[in-house]
């Protein structure tokens, strides 16, 4: 028989109950109590109260993150109809799928925090919000395919599995759900790459160009250097890491992984540092990712131009079957 | 199944919760939402969102609209003394340590049960 | 259009296994069926990422996926019937060798389109798969069965959205009835002749010609179609080369498949 002592739930008391900042006190008083709680590591639900900053930097940060999963669908989209084998086209329609999915997912977390999904759409398509810089380039080949699915997601999953614990609990729960499913992306499109590295002159020499091409929107893709102290979304805890501590690892695990298939990655400056601890790299181009990520990539306004033409073309499915709201 | 989509009503978008049960004997818990006019959709939809790769083996979708939500700290975390209602309200360890040395006997071994 | 070493249509009839009988008959049939799952799926797969709601987007992945599935499992059994794999079949042919039906042949087009031919194409499908559910060749049979069972959730899909369309007056039923008037001679070459079908009734492999099944198939849509409203579909022009004859619509589909094939042909993807 259990002991019933050991049927006490173990939680500290500041973790039973509703968060005192949600009662209703003085403005000041209980934005010190959401920041105590925050500091303590606590999780905030979309029915508690909020400091406005802290709304909006998290709406920012998932409308971001989702917008990102939206574009994100357009550079393997095309290569869709071209996967080589039955196989291939398979995972990769269930990969892209899962995007969509995850899509929906933090639009959903954003739509919950105030903001329709309609109103995302017409932001994102206008150049308003943003979306990350690697779904700004071209897709050359099947390879590009395989990269992407590869070391693009492994960049993602880096910096989703350190959201798991953000302080917004409905983004956190997302993120475990979100991070699951793109274990398989990345093992589908290392297997791409692996199948190529080992197969026709034409194949190994199409990867090392893909890599070549992509390997440095991946640098940028954690985004510059910045204080850890000067970072809101990192005192917020929207998310818990800084965006070279994000790079570091996703080199640490990866360019080992590269080099054994015989690859060159494309900077003779990388190397990891023994006594400082950490890799060293040719310092990114942080003028393109500046001019890549206000819309001024190689692909960004054909990918929105597309998006925008389809999104008016399915118009009339949304408005007279979906119920959803007549363009302003 | 094609009723049920309610066609002569103007459609309405709105979120649907949906409940997923992973294997048999567990419980009911909560996956997310989607948006969808009516159940007809909300089911294919939760279905696909939470269960297309075989992960669950029940759904339930519900309007969110219909969910009767609590969370009134009055009600559910009211400020009197409840502590006779659960097993950290009967501390005994001083007593039953007095005990122990008035019978001579030790502290029984705990036995895996 | 450059060609590697290319597998005559007739090839398959040699290389088919002794062991199996009406094998050939068995190939013409499988062929036919995996095409059709194989074209529908490519059109069906044109929606990822663009789909009216993000919801229904992830749930015409599904469909796709399942259809092209139900392709590399029928593709699967015809490679075992004629000693050659999956992938060349379904991607090492030229166009005027697939066998779909020319009820698939037209583009991906509009949202009205799509649920068109996916209602037309599923109402069909689960006659052709009720009279091979209980044939003689038990790994068809076999198939057959788990096929209609998943069929449940397409024809789902595909009856909710039909209705949806046909009673939203307006643009919604508009572009339905201009979707199903472009279908309607092509509708009915699911239930194209096929030569092997004698052989595959005497075998006892398929219940019915496909002449009864199709008349079954219209009675079965026309309550649906009678409550809607909608007109039912015509009969099939040249009912002969219902599965020949593909248009541009494939040709630019051939050419998108088998593009990174065709450019190391050869190699291992």
């Amino acid at each position: 028989m259990t002991d019933p002592l050991a049927l006490e739930p173990i939680l500290g008391p500041l973790e039973r109950g509703r968060p005192a900042f949600n009662d209703d006190l003085p403005q000041d008083e209980r934005f010190a109590l959401f920041e105590s709680h925050i500091a303590a590591g606590l999780k905030v639900e979309a029915t508690d109260w909020m400091p406005d900053e802290y709304r909006t930097s998290v709406l920012r940060f998932v409308e971001m993150h989702a917008n990102s999963e939206l574009m994100g669908v357009l550079p393997e989209r095309e290569w869709l109809m071209r996967a080589p084998t039955l196989r291939r086209k398979l995972a990769l329609t269930a990969k892209v799928q899962d995007e969509v999915g995850h899509a929906q997912l933090l639009y959903r977390v954003a739509e919950d925090l105030g903001k329709s999904r309609e109103a995302m759409f017409d932001d994102l398509l206008a150049g308003r919000t943003k979306f990350h810089n690697v779904f700004h380039y071209p897709t050359a080949g099947w390879a590009d395919v395989g990269m992407i699915a590869w070391l693009v997601d492994a960049a993602a999953i880096v910096a989703q599995q350190a959201l798991r614990d953000s302080s917004y609990a409905p983004y956190a729960r997302t993120m475990r759900k979100i991070c699951w499913e793109e274990s398989v992306h990345i093992m589908h499109g290392r297997d791409v790459v692996v199948t190529m590295a080992i197969g026709s002159a034409a194949q190994r020499a199409a990867i090392q160009d893909a890599l070549d091409r992509w390997w440095g929107p991946l640098m940028q893709m954690h985004g510059p250097r910045s204080p850890r102290d000067k970072d809101r979304d990192l005192h917020w805890r929207i998310k818990a890491k800084t965006s070279e501590e994000l790079r570091q690892e996703f080199l640490t695990i990866y360019v080992p992984r590269i080099l054994e298939l015989g690859l060159v990655i494309p900077d003779p400056e990388l190397r990891f540092d023994e006594v400082a601890g950490a890799w060293r790299y040719t310092e990114p181009d942080w003028e393109e990712l500046r001019r890549v990520v206000t819309n001024h990539g190689p692909m960004s306004e054909s990918r929105l131009a597309f998006r925008r033409l389809a999104r008016e073309e399915t118009r009339w499915v949304r408005e007279s079957i979906l119920g959803v709201p007549a363009a302003a | 199944m094609s009723q049920g989509s309610a066609p002569d009503a103007a459609p309405r978008l709105e979120a649907w919760e949906v409940f997923r049960q992973e294997k048999v004997g567990g419980s009911m818990t909560h996956a997310g939402s989607v948006m969808a006019p009516d159940a007809v959709l909300a089911a294919h939809y939760a279905r696909e969102m939470f269960s297309r790769r075989q992960e669950s083996i029940r759904l339930w979708v519900v309007r969110r609209a219909d969910v009767v939500d609590l969370d009134d700290a009055d009600l559910l975390q009211p400020p009197l003394d409840r502590s006779f209602k659960k097993p950290g309200g009967y501390v005994m360890r001083d007593k039953l340590a007095a005990a122990r040395k008035q019978s001579g006997q030790a502290k029984p071994r705990q036995r895996s049960g | 259009m450059t060609t590697a070493r290319r597998r005559p249509a007739t090839e398959l009839d040699r290389v088919l296994s002794p062991d199996t009988p009406h094998a050939t008959a068995l190939a013409e049939l499988l062929l036919a069926m995996a095409d059709d799952e194989f074209v529908i799926g490519f059109s069906d797969s044109e929606w990822t990422g663009i789909a009216p709601l993000l919801e229904e987007d992830v749930a015409m992945s599904s469909l796709a996926q399942d259809e092209l599935g139900h392709a590399a499992a029928l593709y699967a059994l015809l490679a075992g019937l004629t000693g050659t794999t999956v992938d060349a079949i379904a991607y090492d042919r030229e166009p005027a060798e697939y066998r779909h039906c020319r009820l698939l042949d037209h583009g991906r087009g509009d949202w009205a389109m799509t649920i068109a031919r996916r209602y037309l194409y599923d109402s069909a499908d689960v006659v052709r798969l009720e009279a091979l559910v209980a044939g003689s060749w038990a790994p068809l049979a076999e198939l057959v069965g788990k096929l209609i069972r998943e069929e449940r959730y397409h024809r789902m899909h595909a009856e909710t959205w039909l209705e949806r369309l046909a009673r939203t007056r307006g643009e919604p039923r508009d572009r339905l009835l201009t979707a199903l008037a472009t279908l309607s001679t092509d509708a009915g070459t699911v239930f194209t002749p096929l030569a092997a079908e004698p052989a595959l009734i005497e075998a006892g492999i398929m219940a019915a010609p496909f002449t009864t099944l199709e008349t079954e198939w219209r009675a079965s849509i026309e309550p649906t179609f009678a409550a809607l409203g909608l007109p039912m579909p015509e009969p099939v022009s040249d009912p002969g080369r219902g599965r020949l004859d593909h248009g541009d619509a494939f040709r630019w589909l051939w050419g998108e498949f088998t593009m990174v094939r065709r450019a190391d042909p050869g190699a291992s993807w």
